[in-house]
C-alpha cells in the first residue's frame, strides 16, 4: 500500500497494547507500553495528574503551522470486582458500555496478576422453562476463580481489582481479531504517527478514562491548549446480514471514517474540509461514520479553554465493547497515511 | 496421583477436550483416542458406528465375564444451516446449548482447513432502546469469520461442524474449565482406570467404550450398539454431574472436589451401587450419592436396556456449568473416579452376576 510518505502502521504495538489490560481507572499497563516506544521518538513525555499520557514533539519544518493535539484513549471496558462472597465467588460491576448478554460462559483476567475467573451460567438442564428466555442482569453474574473462600480469593484479587476479557490478538486474513480496539486501534495509530518529526508542532496524548464520560481528555486539553485536534478513534461497524442499508455503514475494510457528528460533537467543518480533500488528494478512501450514535474525546476537547475545533477520524471495527472485536488491518495504515497527510495539508493551509 | 506415561490427569484433560467431535461427526476424535488408549489397553478397536473400544483382559478362566465401561466421546457443537450474503454463518445445535452463553463467544468452523469466527454482537452505541434486555435465540445469532465471503464459500458449506473455541482455562485449586468436559473427563477417568487395571488385573474382561453420538438425543446410540454388541454382563457409564452453582438447588448439584457422584435410582443396579460405596470406603475417598428419579441421562439408560437387560451404574464428575464453554472440573475428582473403578473392577468376583435365581 502507498503510504504517501507517511510514517508505517506498527501492529506490534497495536497487538501488545490490544493483549494489555486497562480498564478506565487502571490504564497503567497500557500506558507503560506506548511511553516506553514513545520515549526515543518525543522531545517531552509526561503523565498528567489523571494518568493520560502527554508527549511534545516539534516539528521537522521552518514554517511552524497550528499546533495540533491528537488525541487516543488508552482505556477499555471491563469489570471491576466489588465483593467477594464467602464461598470465594466475585461479585462485580461493569464499568463502560458492556451489553449484559455477552457475560454469561465468559472468560477474564482479573487484577494486576491476571488472574483467570469465568462467569458461570446454570446449565441449560437446570434452568426452569419460565426463565430461559431471560437476561440474566449482570448484577446477578459473578466470577469463579476456583476459590473455596474468600480468604483464597483476596489473596489474589483484591476488591477493587479489574478485569478484561481474556481474548488473544490474532490475524485472521486481514482481519484482525482482539479486544480493546476502541481505542487500542488508535493508541496504535497515534503511536505510529510519532515515529517521525511532524509537519507541525503535534502533541500526542493518550488519555484514560474515556468509557466512563469522556474524562481524562478534558484535563489533557485544558493542559495542551491546542490549535486544533483530532481524535482517533476506533468506531462501530453497523454490518449485520439482514439490516437496512441504512443502518449498514460504516463498513470495516472501506477506509476510515469521518465523523460529521455523534452526540458529543458537531466537527469543525473546515477541519472536516482539509481532511477531506486530503484523502482525496492521496487517493486514501475514507466513508461517513453515521452521525448521531456515540460520543468521544473530541466532544470534550472542542468545548476545552475558548474552544479547539476538533474533529474524528476512526477505524470502522466490528463487535467492539464485546470480547473480540474486528478490524482490516488495511484501515489501520490508511488512518496512519491520512492523518499525517492532513498534517501536512494544515503546515500549509492553516489557519 | 498416578500418571499415564508423563502425562497427569490435567494433561490429559487439556489435550482431549480440545479435540473436536460433534454427534455423528467423531472420526478425528476416535483416531486421537485409539492412539491414546493404545497406551494403556490390551487390545484398541472401533465398531460399525464408530465407537472405540479399549480391551483389558481378565484372569479368570473364558468364558470369562465382561464389564463395559462407556464415556461418550462426542460433544456438543452446531453444524453450518446457511450462509448469509457478506459470508455470514447461521447456525443449527447438536446437543443442547444455552443460547444466552453464545454471544460474542469464539468458535472454530471445521473447514478444511480450519476457522475461527465469532459470535457476532450488537454494540451498545447501535443498540435500540431495551434491545439488551432480550435474550437472542439461536436462529438469530450469526456468525463471523472476517473472511471474505467468496472464501468463506470456498470452504464452508451446510453441515460443516461447528465447535466453541476456548482453550482449557487453569483457576485456583487445580480447577480446569474448558468446553467438553462433557464427556471428555469421563473418558479421561477410563483411560486412567484402564491403566491401573493392566498393573492390577481383574478377573473380568473390562471394555472401556468410547461412544458416539450421546448428545444428539434421540438415543445413546454408541452405548446401546456397543452394548449390544459386547452383552456385558455389567455396565457402568461415566460422566459429568452438575456441581455447586448459585441458583441451582443443593439436591440437583454435587461440589466440586467431593469425589465421585453415584447415582441412585430404577437406572442403577442397587448391588453395584453398594459395591462402587464400599469400594470408596476401602479407598478412604469421599463420594456423594446423586439421586436420579426419572434416569440418568446418560449412556447407561441405554445400555441397560440393550441385550437381554444389562446391570447398570453410573459415576459422576462434579462439573459446573455444564453445556457452556467453560465446563469446569477438579483433576482431582477425575481421579478419584478412576481409582475407585479400578479398585472395583479388580476386586470383582468372576462369579459375580445381577441375575438371581430364585429356584
Amino acid at each position: 500500500m502507498s503510504r504517501n510518505g507517511a510514517p508505517s502502521f506498527r501492529e506490534d504495538i497495536l497487538e501488545s497494547i490490544s493483549n494489555a489490560p486497562g480498564v478506565s481507572g487502571g490504564e497503567e499497563a497500557v500506558r507503560a507500553i506506548l511511553a516506553e516506544h514513545a520515549r526515543d521518538h518525543v522531545d517531552s513525555l509526561e503523565v498528567d495528574p489523571m494518568g493520560s499520557l502527554v508527549a511534545r514533539l516539534s516539528p521537522g519544518s521552518a514554517k511552524r503551522g497550528p499546533h495540533v493535539m491528537l488525541c487516543a484513549h488508552m482505556d477499555e471496558v471491563g469489570l471491576m470486582v466489588t465483593a467477594i462472597e464467602k464461598e470465594g465467588r466475585l461479585r462485580f460491576r461493569r464499568v463502560g458500555g458492556i451489553d449484559p448478554r455477552i457475560l454469561p460462559g465468559q472468560v477474564f483476567r482479573i487484577g494486576v496478576g491476571g488472574t483467570r475467573g469465568v462467569v458461570g451460567a446454570l446449565p441449560p438442564h437446570l434452568v426452569p422453562r419460565a426463565e430461559r428466555d431471560r437476561v440474566t442482569a449482570a448484577d446477578d453474574l459473578y466470577l469463579d476463580i476456583g476459590a473455596r473462600s474468600r480468604e483464597e480469593a483476596e489473596e489474589l484479587v483484591p476488591v477493587g481489582a479489574y478485569a478484561v476479557f481474556d481474548t488473544a490478538y490474532e490475524a485472521w486474513g486481514s482481519t484482525r481479531k482482539g479486544k480493546a480496539f476502541d481505542d487500542r486501534a488508535g493508541c496504535a495509530i497515534l503511536a505510529s504517527l510519532i515515529q517521525r518529526r511532524p509537519p507541525v508542532p503535534v502533541t500526542a496524548v493518550w488519555s484514560v478514562q474515556e468509557e466512563v464520560g469522556l474524562r481524562g481528555a478534558a484535563a489533557a486539553a485544558r493542559r495542551v491548549q491546542p490549535d486544533l485536534a483530532i481524535v482517533l478513534e476506533g468506531t462501530a461497524s453497523g454490518e449485520a446480514p439482514g439490516a437496512p442499508p441504512d443502518e449498514q455503514y460504516p463498513y470495516m475494510g472501506r477506509g476510515p471514517a469521518l465523523t460529521v457528528q455523534d452526540r458529543s460533537l458537531m466537527v469543525h467543518a473546515r477541519l472536516l474540509d482539509v481532511i477531506e480533500a486530503t484523502a482525496q488528494r492521496h487517493r486514501v478512501p475514507t466513508q461517513w461514520k453515521r452521525p448521531g450514535v456515540g460520543g468521544t474525546d473530541a466532544g470534550r476537547i472542542a468545548i476545552s479553554g475558548s474552544g479547539v475545533p476538533s474533529a474524528g477520524v476512526s477505524v470502522v471495527c466490528r463487535y467492539i465493547h464485546a470480547p473480540a472485536a474486528f478490524l482490516d488491518i488495511r484501515d489501520a495504515q490508511r488512518a496512519v497515511t491520512l492523518i499525517w497527510n492532513t498534517l501536512e495539508t494544515l503546515r500549509k493551509e492553516w489557519p | 496421583m498416578a500418571t499415564s506415561g508423563d502425562r497427569t490427569c490435567a494433561d490429559w484433560l487439556r489435550h482431549i477436550t480440545s479435540l473436536p467431535g460433534v454427534p455423528g461427526q467423531e472420526e478425528a476424535t476416535a483416531r486421537e483416542l485409539m492412539k491414546a488408549f493404545r497406551t494403556v489397553a490390551d487390545r484398541v478397536e472401533r465398531d460399525r458406528m464408530g465407537s472405540v473400544y479399549a480391551w483389558i483382559e481378565g484372569t479368570a478362566p473364558e468364558p470369562r465375564p465382561r464389564a463395559l465401561l462407556a464415556a461418550h466421546m462426542d460433544k456438543i457443537g452446531f453444524l453450518v444451516r446457511a450462509i448469509e450474503p457478506g459470508g455470514y454463518l447461521r447456525l443449527t445445535e447438536v446437543g443442547g446449548f444455552d443460547s444466552r452463553t453464545l454471544p460474542g463467544k469464539e468458535v472454530t468452523v471445521h473447514s478444511s482447513p480450519p476457522m475461527a469466527a465469532v459470535f457476532a454482537t450488537r454494540p451498545p452505541h447501535l443498540q435500540k432502546k431495551g434491545e439488551s434486555e432480550r435474550s437472542i435465540p439461536l436462529e438469530e445469532l450469526y456468525l463471523d469469520t472476517g473472511r471474505p465471503e467468496r472464501e468463506v464459500l470456498r470452504k464452508v458449506q451446510v453441515g460443516t461442524m461447528v465447535t466453541l473455541r476456548q482453550s482449557p482455562v487453569e483457576l485456583l485449586g487445580d480447577r480446569l474449565a474448558a468446553p467438553g468436559m462433557d464427556d471428555r473427563a469421563g473418558i479421561v477417568v477410563m483411560l486412567r482406570a484402564l491403566e491401573l487395571l493392566r498393573s492390577r488385573r481383574p478377573a473380568w474382561d473390562v471394555v472401556a467404550v468410547a461412544t458416539v453420538e450421546e448428545e444428539f438425543g434421540v438415543i445413546c446410540l454408541g452405548a446401546r450398539t456397543a452394548a449390544e454388541n459386547l452383552a456385558p454382563d455389567l455396565g457402568i457409564a461415566i460422566d459429568v454431574s452438575h456441581g455447586d452453582m448459585p441458583g441451582a438447588r443443593e439436591g440437583d448439584t454435587v461440589p466440586l472436589g467431593s469425589g465421585p457422584a453415584l447415582s441412585i435410582g430404577g437406572n442403577i443396579h442397587p448391588l453395584i451401587l453398594e459395591d462402587l460405596k464400599r469400594s470408596a470406603k476401602a479407598l478412604s475417598m469421599p463420594y456423594r450419592v446423586e439421586p436420579c428419579p426419572t434416569g440418568s441421562g446418560t449412556d447407561a439408560m441405554d445400555i441397560q436396556i440393550a441385550s437381554s437387560g444389562v446391570p447398570t451404574a453410573v459415576i459422576g464428575i462434579p462439573c459446573r456449568y455444564m453445556h457452556t464453554g467453560v465446563e469446569t472440573v477438579e483433576p482431582r475428582d477425575v481421579d478419584r473416579c478412576a481409582h475407585l473403578l479400578g479398585h472395583y473392577l479388580s476386586e470383582l468376583s468372576p462369579e459375580w452376576r445381577a441375575v438371581e435365581v430364585l429356584k
